[in-house]
């Protein structure tokens, strides 16, 4: 039983291999007739538009557009459950509907609240 | 005035070529030939006509096209055959190719230029093979202090991951899909949240600045826009009750949910722009302020792989979106019947008649649902190309609003219009429809 179900994504997983299969040879003909020349160290530098390149490449992002992030980990999650109810919504009797009202209005209360606090950028 | 490259030797060219076809023929005998014994030997062969079908007996039927016809037909319907061609890799791929030269020739011509035009004398129809040919060609750099496994890795899980998100797109009726699986829809939605984690691998690993911001921006804006996806998809589950994909298309036979829920199509098509990077919300690759973004230090066919990713996951996104809501491969019978003298006769081409019995490799219902299917597939794509020669970029925090504040009130109008539409009887058991 687990087995079938298993089974029936083991194509995705062979079409992800096919896909390795079919490109990866791409890039090791690439690197057998393309040129390669050693002589210049500037080539391998970062490309910063001209300038030679400073301080550490992985550089800093600005901290308050990681509130959305932090909220993605929460309503994902919920966005996922919704399917759960929604697609065995036809069997379920009308009265289990309210519950779930009652889940998207506390999880759109939480989101308000998170929402209303990413705005204050003060606070990252 | 163009010269030959100063070092040029035509005897070092000719060089180059034997060592690599002497390289070539070593490395096929010492391990093509291991390899291809190997599979043959756990390989299990197909009976066709009560006759193993053994490499040696496939080769004859060259001579006799009318043997040729059922070993064909077996292979058509091979796992094989649907991973590499049809509704898999080779058809997206082909649909690809076709997407960037209606993008590079629409683009010029609303920008009143004339786009490729010399490669393949008729309006440039092979200009993306030449610019493969070149990107093969040129040397791939990799930036000093960059993450090489991962770095090479990244292009590669790219087009991979778009593939696999490929193989749950049915493509017509009658299993015409890869892998058909029970909560097609919940595997699609975990594919797609692989894309920013390579995104960012990729971006991370370049250990360079440009890159690293493109990444970032890439990861906060398909992490935002991926919960209006999910949620905009939810009323189409909640009216057909299944996460199948094949299904979902079958319970669009006499109308299509875009009518019931445009709502629902608005939002999904535009957190499907998000997602796949293009104007107006192109800032991973925004390319006046961060030079390519995260594709900034991918040089030669690294680059090539991305953008084959990209454009492979633009054909399943709007597949996904004529799955959803423009009813998949439903349409009216267009595609004319095989004429009845070539399956019983066969061909008649002046003095030759040729006799194949089970002509037809193909049945007519199946033609006529690919050709549904493609017809909306490039609709949805025509409109997804649009875009990029009308409006200018958008800011990260105006993206960000718009994503969290606007998209994700209206997905949840969208549901309550579905439930509305269940519990007031319209839809749904004891329905109209």
């Amino acid at each position: 039983m687990v087995g079938e179900y298993a089974a029936s994504y083991s194509h995705v997983l062979l079409m992800f291999g096919f896909a390795i299969m079919a490109v990866g040879p791409a890039l090791l003909i690439s690197r057998m007739i393309s040129p390669r020349k050693l002589s210049n160290p500037v080539k391998f530098l970062p490309m910063e538009a001209g300038q030679v390149p400073k301080g550490e490449g992985r550089t800093h992002f600005m901290m308050q557009y990681y509130a959305y992030v932090l909220m993605f980990v929460v309503f994902d999650v919920m966005a996922i459950f919704l399917y759960a109810w929604g697609s065995s919504l036809l069997q379920l009797p009308k009265t289990a509907t309210l519950p779930i009202i009652a889940f998207l209005g506390i999880m759109f209360a939480a989101m308000a609240f998170a929402l209303y606090q990413s705005k204050r950028r003060n606070i990252w | 005035m163009s010269t030959i490259a100063p070092k040029f030797r035509f005897s070092y060219f000719l060089k180059s070529l034997t060592d690599n076809a002497f390289w070539a023929v070593i490395l096929l005998t010492l391990t093509g030939i291991p390899f291809v014994m190997t599979l043959l030997f756990y390989l299990e062969l197909p009976v066709i006509d009560d006759k193993l079908m053994t490499p040696y007996l496939a080769l004859t039927t060259i001579a006799d096209p009318a043997r040729q016809i059922p070993l064909i037909k077996s292979l058509l319907h091979t796992d094989f055959f649907r991973i590499a061609a049809f509704p898999g890799f080779g058809f997206a791929a082909l649909l690809a190719a076709g997407t960037i030269f209606v993008e590079r020739k629409m683009l010029a011509k609303l920008q009143l230029r004339v786009g490729p035009f010399y490669c393949g004398k008729i309006e440039g129809l092979l200009q993306l093979m030449s610019d493969g040919i070149k990107l093969l060609s040129k040397e791939i750099i990799i930036p000093a202090k960059a993450d090489k496994p991962i770095f090479w890795a990244a292009p590669v899980l790219f087009v991979a991951t778009a593939a696999a998100f490929v193989s749950l797109i049915p493509a017509a009726r009658g299993g015409w899909v890869v892998a058909d699986a029970d909560v097609g829809l919940l595997a699609v939605f975990a594919i797609i949240g692989f894309f920013p984690v390579i995104t960012v691998l990729s971006a991370w690993s370049a250990n360079s600045k440009f890159p690293f911001i493109g990444g970032i921006r890439a990861l906060h804006q398909m992490v935002s826009f991926e919960i209006p996806l999910i949620l905009s998809v939810l009323g189409v589950v909640i009216l057909t009750g299944t996460l199948n994909l094949t299904q979902i298309v079958e319970s669009q036979y006499h109308y299509w949910w875009i009518l019931f829920m445009p709502i629902g199509a608005i939002v999904f098509f535009i957190a499907m722009l998000a997602e796949l990077e293009r104007i107006p919300f192109d800032l991973p690759e925004a390319e006046s302020e961060i030079v390519a973004g995260w594709l900034t230090e991918f040089s030669g066919m690294m680059y090539g792989l991305v953008q084959l990713g990209s454009y492979l996951k633009l054909y399943a996104f709007a597949a996904l979106f004529t799955i959803l809501f423009l009813g998949g491969w439903s349409g009216p019978n267009v595609w004319p019947p095989f004429p009845e003298e070539i399956i019983q006769k066969g061909i008649v081409m002046g003095p030759i008649t040729a006799h194949f019995p089970g002509l037809p490799l193909l049945d007519q219902q199946m033609l006529n649902d690919v050709l549904w299917f493609t017809l909306k597939v490039a609709g949805v794509i025509f409109f997804i190309l649009l875009p990029r020669g009308v409006f200018p970029r958008i800011r990260i925090d105006l993206l960000l609003h718009i994503g969290w504040y606007k998209l994700i009130g209206m997905a949840f109008v969208n549901i309550f219009i579905a439930l509305a539409l269940v519990y007031a009887g319209v839809l749904g058991p004891g329905g109209i429809l």
